[in-house]
């Protein structure tokens, strides 16, 4: 067994005295997609932001190893940018060349968006913001990608091609949480998803198909306390 | 009618010293504003970028402005001219005015703006430059037209320690006419026309930037 690439201990977050995480302890191994799902308040959002280390723990730890991307919700593209000047800003920092032109060029063909690269993020419709918010992550050549709600404000048959395109990320042996409360789109994506229900990991196991995976969503989160 | 045009003429030898005292005070102004905008974002400094703000929004600039060049600069023996001292006074000034100005912006700019940034691991000073303040800038470009404006009429205040602006140069023709009707519409004249100046300046500098969207 090779080490886990994500190792989350005993992790507590409170804000205020919202108690938002409670002794969580997560790993995930490479190649693995693992959904994150519960209701909302559930605390997906946080724990995805502190193993990227957007917010700091309150006790416990986070280990990565290997470079993380992270996908907004809103995707949080920069407004006054084009979709190249998105994609290939951060990047360019580190690295100058035709290469690097190049392989945004290929990142952008590979999610289909390669037609809207000298467009501003407010004439993008929310599938091709999506895309865009996924080539600027891929640019950063992630091991690890986390996904906070990828198929919220997206209409079926968008959320359908989100699926192949992160399966497609994944063939590319990215690793993947989504975290998501979309149960038919964790069914058809996730090899495991974990439940936090108030903070706490409440169930860790492989889905089968959409109605068995609504089905313990029901059973676990209409328990009485 | 050609008296008039040769006291005009009088009073527009103090155009090239208001406008020094405009273009100075502001690039100052915009520049330092900058910083402590930023350095008020960041955390540790905050006390003191809002300490600062808070007294010379408190303070008369004239006050500002005497107390330097009568009481500072002397005590601490450093010599300076009329127009850098002038230039130095409108430029902290204006830069109080224009940290609170960006502060607005940069509290109203969605915070995940900076937190992609963070996670695309964009350096700090990058991440200003490039990300926030542009899109900042564009969202308060109005209010800081009217700082320059604002900036412009107040640096009529400069006759207090000397220097020949327009202002004075007016005060100068009263004296000498011992009339003061012509001379001050003279001036008038000429602060308006610079204000209309900086307004359609603004106004292009507006337009060319909305081809590109800004905010969201
Ligand atoms: N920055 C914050 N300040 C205060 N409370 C927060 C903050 N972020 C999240 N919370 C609270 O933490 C809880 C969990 O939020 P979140 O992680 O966003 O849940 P989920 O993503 O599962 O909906 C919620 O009760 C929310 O109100
Ligand atoms: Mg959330």
């Amino acid at each position: 067994m090779s080490a886990p690439l994500i190792t989350v201990q005993q992790a507590y977050k409170s804000f205020g005295t919202v108690r938002v995480l409670e002794a969580v302890d997560l790993t995930i191994k490479a190649h693995s997609i693992v959904g994150l799902v519960g209701p909302s308040g559930s605390g997906k959002s946080t724990l995805l932001r502190c193993i990227q280390g957007l917010d700091t723990l309150d006790a416990g730890g986070v280990t990565c190893r290997g470079k993380v991307g992270f996908m907004f919700q809103d995707f949080q593209l920069f407004p006054h940018m084009t979709v190249l000047q998105n994609i290939l800003y951060a990047p360019r920092l580190k690295e100058k060349g035709a290469a690097l032109e190049q392989r945004a060029q290929k990142v952008l063909e590979q999610l289909k968006i390669s037609a809207k690269s000298s467009v501003f993020p407010m004439h993008l419709s929310g599938g091709q913001k999506q895309r865009v918010a996924l080539a600027r992550c891929l640019m950063g050549q992630p091991d690890i990608l986390l996904c906070d709600e990828p198929t919220s404000g997206l209409d079926i048959v968008t959320t359908t091609e989100v699926v192949s395109l992160l399966q497609s990320v994944c063939a590319l042996g990215v690793t993947m949480v989504l975290a998501s409360h979309d149960l038919e789109f964790l069914a058809q994506i996730a090899t495991r998803v974990v439940f936090l229900k108030e903070g706490h990991v409440v169930a860790d196991e492989e889905p089968c198909d959409t109605s068995s995976l609504k089905e313990r969503y029901t059973t676990i989160f209409s328990h009485k306390e | 009618m050609e008296e008039f045009f040769s006291d005009c003429v009088y009073v527009g030898r103090g155009i090239s010293f208001t406008l020094q005292l405009l273009t100075g005070g502001f690039f100052l102004g915009i520049t330092f504003g900058t910083v402590l905008a930023i350095l008020r974002h960041n955390g540790i400094c905050t006390p003191f970028v809002k300490g600062f703000v808070s007294l010379v929004r408190g303070t008369p600039l004239m006050l500002q402005m005497s107390l330097l060049y009568f009481a500072v600069l002397p005590l601490l023996n450093i010599p300076m001219e009329v127009l850098s001292t002038g230039i130095l006074s409108f430029g902290m000034n204006s830069a109080a005015y224009v940290a609170e100005i960006l502060r607005g912006g940069i509290e109203s700019l969605p915070k995940g703006q900076f937190e992609a940034a963070q996670t695309l691991g964009i350096p700090r000073f990058y991440m200003w430059r490039d990300i926030i303040l542009p899109q900042v800038v564009r969202n308060i470009f109005p209010t800081l037209i009217n700082e320059i404006i604002a900036l412009l009429k107040e640096t009529a205040l400069i006759s207090v320690i000397g220097g020949m602006d327009i202002m004075r140069a007016s005060q100068m023709l009263s004296a000498e006419q011992f009339s003061y009707f012509t001379p001050l519409c003279i001036a008038g004249g000429y602060y308006y026309i610079l204000v209309l100046l900086i307004e359609k300046i603004g106004r292009k500098f507006e337009r060319a930037s909305h081809h590109r969207p800004a905010g969201l």
